[in-house]
């Protein structure tokens, strides 16, 4: 009795409270949810659910060299960034986890900085700045622009990483005899691995998904599938969108669950 | 023993990345910078001509606006899901958080694609409204503001979560124990214990979409109407249509000045940290 009248608030608030986290998480999901079904509707209207079923779109979006080459074109960007930052990013990290120099906590800062620059300044410096170098409109903008926007995140998961591994390891290396060179590779990223295929995946996706500095980089015959999915969206909106959008949205969900799975494996040990 | 790098191989490890970056991410700022001020002649001109400008000062003030609305609701819906998961058993959270991180996955493009379908005339928001309430007329919530804010709702939704879910987790379950036997309702424990011990996450979580929201581009551009334009999208109307540079530029400072703010501001509250997850 003297227990019910705070039970039943406690009852209502928690009720009151896990409605709007289910409608936030529904609201989360309504992209990855509807996408799908939408893009089997078939050319002719697109809505949510689909009047009928078909592959219409597909063949559209794979039969349309202007949209199958602009996904082949975000691929190889976001292939030759990634490798490009893992090439330059790895070893900055490590440099700035295990490195004991002047300045450390400002290059440290320096390398996360595009991160909080808002992507419409980074892309305007870029416009006005490739033109100098006259590489305006070519791939080489393109995987220079993306490898600017994604070492950050490669900077900020391997230096993770590397914290959790015991650098007493390394000394041990160096007192047996081990180089620098052999204890980077044979010490130090066979440690790191999950961490490293985290941050190679995150750094794909987020160039593959790139668009506003893609947007003010690429030229017509160096466009990439997110910033013609802009311009499709922005002045056709053609219903072929809808297939790519579904595609995207599947990547993702892949992505996300490989992710969430690698992470949870690196923080495990 | 020295578990240190010396200074000549972090030098030579740092190198490459520092190049790229200085010529590549430094160069380009100083670029707007020397643009902005009619290429270096110290002429103020396009910074005056904002300040005269109707159509920034609308802009500005929209920015401001849209970024307070979208990060005001985001901080609701946010915290009850923190709150939610905060409850849940470890390995039950850690299905949720697919949910709460898929959007950070997902390409803007296709989340502003899919809210074009549902938030239409004819889509399943209104025709549910429509069923529940029996009401004719569709409610406008595309190419307006309502779809700009619930576009950047969904956008910023992770980087409300994740702050004020670490912090509801390494509160002391103890103290609401202890208030709930002494007889407290779960109002004044959650207004008297849990929110103000929550405030650092809270604040950083306002910080962060704050400052991800007035650099906004693609959602305002794509389920705005003409009047909820922002700064962003200024930028590349003067760059694009009007090939206006110095004003481009100027207005870029501007943003960068405001954007900068807000990361001083969330520096201060992580103790340092800059991490955006």
């Amino acid at each position: 009795m003297h227990n019910s009248l705070p039970d039943r608030m406690t009852r209502f608030w928690r009720a009151t409270g896990g409605l709007i986290a289910w409608s936030g998480y529904l609201f989360l999901l309504m992209p990855t949810l509807i996408l799908v079904p939408v893009s089997l509707g078939g050319s002719q209207q697109l809505s949510f659910p689909p009047e009928q079923l078909s592959l219409a779109l597909y063949e559209q979006f794979f039969t349309d060299p202007s949209w199958w080459g602009a996904a082949l074109q975000s691929a190889k960007i976001a292939t030759l960034s990634t490798m490009l930052t893992m090439l330059i990013a790895v070893p900055a990290a490590y440099a700035l986890v295990r490195g004991d120099f002047p300045g450390r906590r400002f290059l440290n800062l320096f390398t996360l900085s595009p991160i909080l620059v808002p992507v419409v300044v980074l892309g305007l410096g870029f416009y006005l700045n490739f033109n100098l170098f006259g590489i305006g409109g070519s791939d080489l903008s393109l995987v220079i622009a993306h490898t600017i926007l994604i070492a950050p995140f490669v900077v900020v998961s391997v230096s993770a990483g590397l914290r959790q591994i015991d650098p007493a390891l390394e000394t041990v290396a160096t007192i047996m005899g081990a180089g620098r060179a052999t204890i980077f590779f044979r010490v130090v990223l066979p440690q790191i691995r999950d961490s490293l295929v985290v941050g190679a995946l995150l750094a794909f996706l987020i160039s593959f998904d790139e668009v506003v500095a893609s947007y003010f980089v690429s030229g017509p015959s160096t466009m990439t599938l997110p910033v013609k999915m802009y311009s499709a969206l922005r002045w056709e909106i053609s219903p072929v969108i809808a297939a790519v959008s579904a595609m995207l949205t599947i990547l993702s969900l892949v992505f996300s669950v490989a992710l969430i799975h690698l992470q949870k494996k690196s923080r495990g040990h | 023993m020295n578990h240190a790098l010396d200074t000549r191989h972090a030098a030579l490890l740092l190198a490459p990345l520092t190049l790229l970056m200085l010529l590549f991410f430094l160069m380009p700022a100083l670029s707007i910078v020397w643009t902005s001020v009619h290429g270096g002649q110290l002429d103020l001109a396009a910074y005056r001509e904002l300040l005269t400008s109707a159509l920034f000062r609308r802009v500005l003030a929209t920015t401001f606006e849209i970024s307070i609305e979208a990060t005001a609701l985001t901080l609701v819906i946010g915290y009850a899901i923190a709150m939610h998961l905060a409850r849940l058993t470890p390995s039950a959270r850690a299905v949720m958080m697919i949910f709460v991180m898929l959007p950070f996955w997902t390409s803007i493009l296709v989340k502003s694609f899919a809210f074009t379908i549902v938030l239409g005339d004819a889509g399943l928001v209104n025709r549910a409204i429509s069923w529940l309430f029996g009401t004719e007329t569709p409610i406008p919530m595309l190419f307006n503001r309502v779809g700009v804010v619930l576009g950047m709702l969904n956008f910023l939704l992770p980087f409300m979560v994740l702050p004020v879910l670490g912090n509801l987790l390494a509160q002391d379950r103890t103290l609401q124990r202890a208030a709930e036997t002494m007889g407290a309702g779960p109002v004044r424990i959650f207004l008297r214990i849990t929110l103000p011990l929550s405030l650092p996450g809270v604040l950083s979580g306002v910080l962060m979409c704050l400052s991800l929201s007035v650099g906004s581009y693609i959602t305002p551009a794509l389920l705005g109407g003409r009047t909820d334009m922002m700064m962003a999208n200024l930028v590349d109307f003067y760059t694009r249509q009007t090939l206006d540079w110095p004003a481009a530029s100027a207005i870029a400072m501007v943003l960068l000045l405001i954007t900068a703010l807000i990361v001083v501001l969330l520096t201060r509250v992580r103790g340092g940290n800059v991490e955006v997850l």
